[in-house]
Order: C-alpha cells, then sequence, then structure tokens
C-alpha cells in the first residue's frame, strides 16, 4: 500500500509558549462580555429562554388525540415494527365503538430512540408525532421509559397546528355511512 | 383408472398429472402458485371467489377461465402469467375491494391476509368506485371463540364448507341477497360445532378471527414453531405462536397422515398451562412438615437417596404426557432402583369421528412401548391404595382428584414429585419436588395412536431454574450409577437404539417435520412389516412437499 509521508510544521517560539492564543482568547470573551444593549447580547438564558427550533426538529415522539378528545392510536403497531433501535412498545386492548382497538400500554424507551420519525411516517392513523420536545432526563433508566400518559400530555405541546388534530377521516366516514346504513352507529364517531 | 395420466401445457413446461386433477393443482404440484380465495384442497370446490383465473388454449383458441374448477385435459395448454389472465384477477381484486373497510389497522387478519398479499402484488392504486360503501355488521360474535367482521368478508365460503364437509355440523350459510349477501349462523343461533375455530384458519381474509387471540399481538410479531399438541393421542402437528415468552396462540400445522389442515378448538386453546401462576421455578426439598426451596443438588441427592431406600418397594407413576426420551429415562430409573410397580395414569378426552381419540394422554403409545405398566403381580394405579407400599415417585403426574390414592401417599415414608406447576399432591405429599417444564418448554417427541412418532420443540424458556424433564431424569439416573448426564433430547433417542432395535438409526432431526411411524405396543414387530412401514413413509413425504399454509 502506497502512502504519503506529511511532515508536520515546526511550531514557532509564539506558538510553543501557548501565553499569545490564551491571551487572544480572553480579549474575545472579554469583547462580547463588555458589549451593552439588548441586541447585543450573545448567551441565552436558558432554560428560562429556548431556542427557536425549525418545523422539521425531530424532538420525543408524541401520541396525540383527535378534536373529539378520541385517541387516534389504534395498536396497530407498526411504528413499533417500523422502529429500528425498537424503542416502542406496545400492548393493544379491546374498546367499545367503531374503533375497535386502542393501546393498553404505549412505551417509548427514550435511551433507545434515536428520533428517526420512522414511526411518524409509518403511522396510518397519524397518530403519533415528532415533537420540539429535548430534554429528556431522568435518574433511572425506567423514568426514561415514557409511558402512554406522559406521551399524550406531551403530544399537547404540539398545539393543534399542521393536522395534529384531524381525526383521520375513514372513521369519520365509516360511522356516517353506517348510521345512514342504519346500522349501529350509536358508538363514538 | 387412477393411474391414467394426462399430458398437458402449463407456461410452456410439459407435465403429466393423474386424470381428475384440476389445474390450479397441477400448477401447485409444479412448485408454482395460482392465486386463490375460495379453493381449499381440503375441501370441495365452490368456484366463487373467480381469483384464480388462467387462460387456457383446448384447440379451439384461449380463454380465460378459473383453474379450481377446470380438469387438467390432454393437449390443454395453461398459461397462468398471460395478461390476460392477470388481467381478469386484478379485476377480480378490484371488484372485491369495492366494499372492504380497509381498516387492516385493526384487523388480525394483518400480515397473512391473502387479499392483503394479492392487492401488493396486483392489485390496483386506487378505487374507481363513488358510491358509499356498503356496510354490514362488525365485531358480531358468531361463539364464544369466533368473531366476525361481515365487511371484511369476501364470501368465499370455506368456513360454511369446512362446517357442513369437515366438522359435519351445517351451522353456517349466506343470508341475504345481491351485495347485501353476508354470512349467518343457521338459525340464528351459535356456533357450536367442536373445530369451529379452523373457520378462522381457513378464512383467507379477516372476516373470522379468534375471540382468545383477538388483538394479543400482530401476526409478524409472533415466533412460530413447529410442535405438536399435547392434549390428545391424535398428535395433531402445531404452530405455535409465541411472543414476550408467552404463548399466545397455536394452529394447526398440515400433515396428511395425522391431522390434514385440523385441529380441535379445546386442544389449540390448551396452552394456558404454560402462563399459569402455580409454576414451578426451584426444586423443593421437605423440612419439619413443609417444602422449602433447595439447591438442585440438595435436591437431587435427596431424591436419589429416597429412591435408593425404596428399591422395589417404589411405587412409580409414570406420566404418558412425558416425551419418548423422558420415558425411556424413567425407565432406567425404575430398572437401577428395581421396581416393578409401575403405572401411568389415563386420561379422558373427548372422542369424535374427525380428530380426537377420546385418550387424554399424548403419549400413551409411547409409554406402553417403553413398558410403562405394572409387571407380573405388581401393584399398579388402581391397587395403589390397598398396596400399602411405603415409597413413590410421581414423574409428571400428580393425583389431585384421587383422595384415596392422596391420602395413600400421604402415608408414605418417601415421595417424590415432578411436575411443571404445584399440585396439591405436592403440597400434601411430596418429600422432595423437582420442576420440570411444560411441552412447550422442551424437545422430545410424541408417539401418537397411530404409532407415528412426532417432534416436539421448545418455542417458550422455562421459568426460575426449573429444567427440561428429559435433563433432570438424566440427572437422576446418572447418580444412580446410570452413565453419564444426557446433554439433549436427541443425545437420549439416539441412545435408545441399543436396548430398542426398533428406534435404531433415528434422531429428532431423523423424524422430519412429519413424524415416522413407530412399531406399537410391547409385541415386538418383525422386520419386514417394519420395512414397509419406513416405505410408506418415504411416499407420504414426498406428496407433501408442496403445502398449502394451514393458516392461509
Amino acid at each position: 500500500m502506497s502512502y504519503v509521508k506529511v511532515s508536520r510544521r515546526e511550531l514557532t517560539l509564539a506558538e510553543k509558549l501557548y501565553l499569545p492564543s490564551i491571551l487572544a482568547g480572553l480579549k474575545n470573551t472579554m469583547s462580547h462580555l463588555l458589549r451593552r444593549g439588548d441586541n447585543e447580547i450573545t448567551t441565552m438564558q436558558y432554560p428560562e429562554e429556548k431556542w427557536d427550533l425549525p418545523s422539521y426538529y425531530r424532538g420525543v415522539p408524541v401520541l396525540v388525540k383527535d378534536e373529539d378528545e378520541r385517541e387516534k392510536c389504534v395498536a396497530c403497531s407498526l411504528c413499533e415494527f417500523v422502529c429500528p433501535p425498537r424503542a416502542i412498545s406496545i400492548i393493544p386492548k379491546q374498546i367499545e365503538g367503531v374503533v375497535e382497538k386502542a393501546p393498553e400500554v404505549f412505551d417509548i424507551d427514550m435511551l433507545r430512540c434515536i428520533f428517526c420519525g420512522y414511526c411518524e411516517e409509518v403511522c396510518p392513523e397519524q397518530a403519533i408525532f415528532m415533537s420540539k420536545e429535548y430534554e429528556i432526563c431522568g435518574q433511572t433508566r425506567e423514568e426514561l421509559v415514557y409511558p402512554m400518559d406522559k406521551l399524550y400530555e406531551l403530544g399537547k405541546t404540539l398545539g393543534t397546528d399542521g393536522g395534529v388534530k384531524d381525526a383521520p377521516k375513514k372513521w369519520e366516514t365509516l360511522a356516517r355511512e353506517q348510521g345512514q346504513q342504519g346500522l349501529a352507529s350509536d358508538q363514538d364517531a | 383408472m387412477a393411474d391414467e395420466l394426462v399430458k398437458l401445457t402449463i407456461d410452456g413446461r410439459e407435465v403429466e398429472v393423474p386424470r381428475g386433477t384440476k389445474v390450479i393443482e397441477a400448477v401447485r404440484d409444479m412448485g408454482s402458485d395460482v392465486p386463490h380465495y375460495c379453493w381449499h384442497p381440503g375441501l370441495t370446490v365452490a368456484g366463487n371467489c373467480r381469483i384464480c383465473m388462467v387462460e387456457v388454449d383446448m384447440g379451439r383458441g384461449r380463454q380465460t377461465v378459473i383453474s379450481c374448477n377446470l380438469d387438467c385435459s390432454p393437449g390443454m395448454q395453461v398459461f397462468t402469467q398471460s395478461d390476460p389472465a392477470k388481467q381478469a384477477r386484478q379485476d377480480v381484486m378490484e371488484l372485491l375491494l369495492i366494499n372492504h373497510p380497509l381498516d387492516c389497522p385493526i384487523c388480525d387478519q394483518a400480515g397473512e391476509c391473502k387479499l392483503q398479499e394479492y392487492s401488493f402484488e396486483f392489485g390496483a392504486d386506487g378505487s374507481r368506485f363513488e358510491f358509499p360503501k356498503v356496510h354490514k355488521p362488525k365485531h358480531v360474535d358468531f361463539s364464544e371463540h369466533v368473531k366476525f367482521d361481515a365487511e371484511r368478508c369476501i364470501l368465499c365460503t370455506r368456513c360454511v364448507r369446512f362446517c357442513d364437509e369437515i366438522a359435519g355440523e351445517d351451522e353456517l350459510s349466506i343470508v341475504n341477497r345481491g351485495d347485501r349477501n353476508e354470512i349467518a349462523v343457521a338459525r340464528g343461533g351459535e356456533m357450536t360445532n367442536a373445530y369451529q375455530l379452523n373457520t378462522v384458519d381457513i378464512c383467507p381474509v379477516g372476516a373470522l378471527t379468534s375471540t382468545d387471540f383477538r388483538f394479543k399481538s400482530r401476526v409478524w410479531f409472533l415466533k412460530q414453531t413447529r410442535s405438536v399438541c399435547g392434549s390428545c393421542s391424535r398428535g395433531c402437528n402445531t404452530t405455535v405462536g409465541t411472543r414476550w415468552n408467552k404463548v399466545l396462540r397455536m394452529v394447526p400445522a398440515e400433515n396428511d397422515d395425522v391431522n390434514q389442515w385440523w385441529m380441535c378448538d379445546a386442544g389449540r386453546l390448551a396452552f394456558k398451562h404454560t402462563a399459569a401462576d402455580e409454576r414451578l421455578g426451584a426444586p423443593m426439598v421437605r423440612k419439619d412438615g413443609k417444602l422449602v426451596e433447595a439447591s438442585w443438588d440438595e435436591a437431587l441427592s435427596a431424591a436419589v437417596e429416597g429412591l435408593e431406600a425404596a428399591g422395589d418397594g417404589l411405587f412409580a407413576l409414570v406420566s404418558a404426557r412425558l416425551t419418548n426420551e423422558e420415558l425411556f429415562l424413567a425407565r432406567g430409573i425404575l430398572d437401577k432402583v428395581g421396581t416393578q410397580h409401575v403405572d401411568f395414569k389415563p386420561r379422558t378426552w373427548p372422542k369424535d369421528d374427525l380428530l380426537r381419540t377420546g385418550d387424554g394422554n399424548p403419549n400413551a403409545a409411547g409409554a406402553r412401548f417403553f413398558g410403562i405398566a405394572p409387571g407380573d403381580g405388581a401393584h399398579g394405579l388402581e391397587a395403589l391404595a390397598e398396596s400399602g407400599l411405603k415409597a413413590a415417585f410421581l414423574c409428571g403426574e400428580d393425583l389431585d382428584e384421587r383422595p384415596d390414592d392422596l391420602a395413600a401417599l400421604e402415608a408414605m415414608d418417601f415421595v417424590l414429585c415432578t411436575g411443571f406447576h404445584e399440585t396439591e399432591t405436592m403440597r400434601r405429599c411430596a418429600s422432595v419436588v423437582l420442576p420440570g417444564v411444560t411441552e412447550f418448554e422442551k424437545d422430545g417427541s410424541f408417539t401418537n395412536i397411530d404409532g407415528r412418532m412426532q417432534r416436539i420443540q421448545p418455542s417458550l424458556s422455562a421459568p426460575g431454574s426449573a429444567r427440561p424433564d428429559w435433563k433432570l431424569l438424566g440427572q437422576l439416573l446418572a447418580r444412580l450409577g446410570g452413565g453419564e448426564a444426557p446433554r439433549s433430547a436427541d443425545q437420549v433417542l439416539k441412545s435408545m437404539g441399543a436396548t430398542h432395535p426398533e428406534l435404531e438409526g433415528l434422531s429428532l432431526g431423523r423424524l422430519g417435520p412429519l413424524g415416522k411411524s413407530l412399531p406399537q405396543g410391547e409385541s415386538p414387530v418383525t422386520e419386514g412389516e417394519n420395512t414397509v412401514t419406513a416405505g410408506e413413509n418415504t411416499v407420504t413425504e414426498g406428496e407433501n412437499t408442496v403445502t398449502e399454509g394451514a393458516s392461509a
């Protein structure tokens, strides 16, 4: 195998002493420190202040309910299947109504999550979204497995923009048509 | 007559099939497949789903026809992949999907649904139908085991034909007309036949689903293990679906010589004992009148000591639910101890003309083969209470439902119990308890009522430090001076040839997926008969190489 030998440049005396560089750094810091005026502030008062995140930011995956406060998730488990690090675990349960199924347990292990957003992409019910939540901390591993309640709680941070609250139209259509055709539609719609 | 062969051409390949073979079967035997919903190898031809269209030329030009109801005839040319054939199937798919609810996210069939598969393979992108879908009743209980969704149903009538032709109770039928057609239980009652869950297996879509498995898990997460049902001596082949180290469902696996594609409901639901609360996870030894947990070493030593002290005064009840390998080892232990008082407990199970045999012991034939029966003048189970024996070995068995025998055991000096869950017998009588496992947690083989040796395979891991029965029996035998303890059930089976020439050369692997016939009973079988059986076997396996998934 051929290779090229690159010889390192000799350091000058100033560089060898380090002091000039350190002083240059201190000068830079001081110049920011002594700057005045609101527009000139270079530090941010985190956590009171936070970054404005871009719309495409992918934080903690969260669950949402529709405008009637019905769980959108039907526990189809596609997110569990597609999740590359297997962070999601779902146990389905049977419920009354047009939609027969909902999650009994929906856990996301935030120590495993890699924020790839596949779960959001694969969801046929638009029930899971990537939020802008990025403060994930806890003192035990168990704490960092986010249960369903917490995911719905975090889901509220998404607000109502971007179709988050829209119910998948198929269930609405189903309930309406069933009613028109004289079939049981007394359940939730 | 039956042997008369017909020569025809399928997709340019010349094949010869017996007269009377349907085109769809001929294609299947070639190793290829024509899409089908209503056709099932175990049922009569209905020809109503129309998806199995192929193009056929019988000398009068090409026509598209359904292949499931077309007899092969000489000189016929079949084109399964021609454009008109494909177009016909695509059109049928479009029609079938007009009123389909597309609720795959909440449908248990998703993942093994033929509608999904064919839709993916050659379905259209969307529907051209502009009107509201016709809606029908959803999640209707056909019985406590079967749920029906009329919207998903494509009216293939597999379930109707199954109940009529196989289960022998004509209890399902199609009611209403036109697009209001739906399946209903006759006279508005409930399904009652003992094989109704097979309709769930053969339903090509999600119209019939199992109440027991309902929403437990998506099927693609299940670990599928081939095994054998342990509920009766028929030995129906099964595919066990497990997840989270729990059995979630059990469905029949095809075996033409045992259960074809079917299995009884009670058998397939008999896996709840694996998750029982009272499973044993550690050996126990009785100290000061109480059973306390002990180490394996301590428990095995206590067991061996008790067995050796008992000698020919030991009463042994060996379960016929154990595998052949375990029965062989148990037999070895009893020979070493030197007792003749050996028996197994009979177990009843419903009996019918289809599959259920009436014998609830899955390996009664194996127990007889390995001589698990009282010797001359010795006490069997019926004579236990009056025998006056002072020690007992309950190998994978209990006497919970027999108070007289339980009282007799209680009066004994030493009782060794093995089993997978804590029984009344153990609590009251056992001196030493060794935790074994269920048939879902071990390797081995069962011999069914027809003398067919079939392999069971582990699909779960055992709780705690419980050991497969072959392992603990092997260790007991080794400590009694029977050589080295076996390292696998397979090793036990391979070693049987030395004492049982009929089993020479067998291994769990060689039993194959469909099992091998074993000469039955105590009577030695002549070489000649043996050879014939083996011969038949080879032919059977050949026929079975192309299989229709029973759970499709």
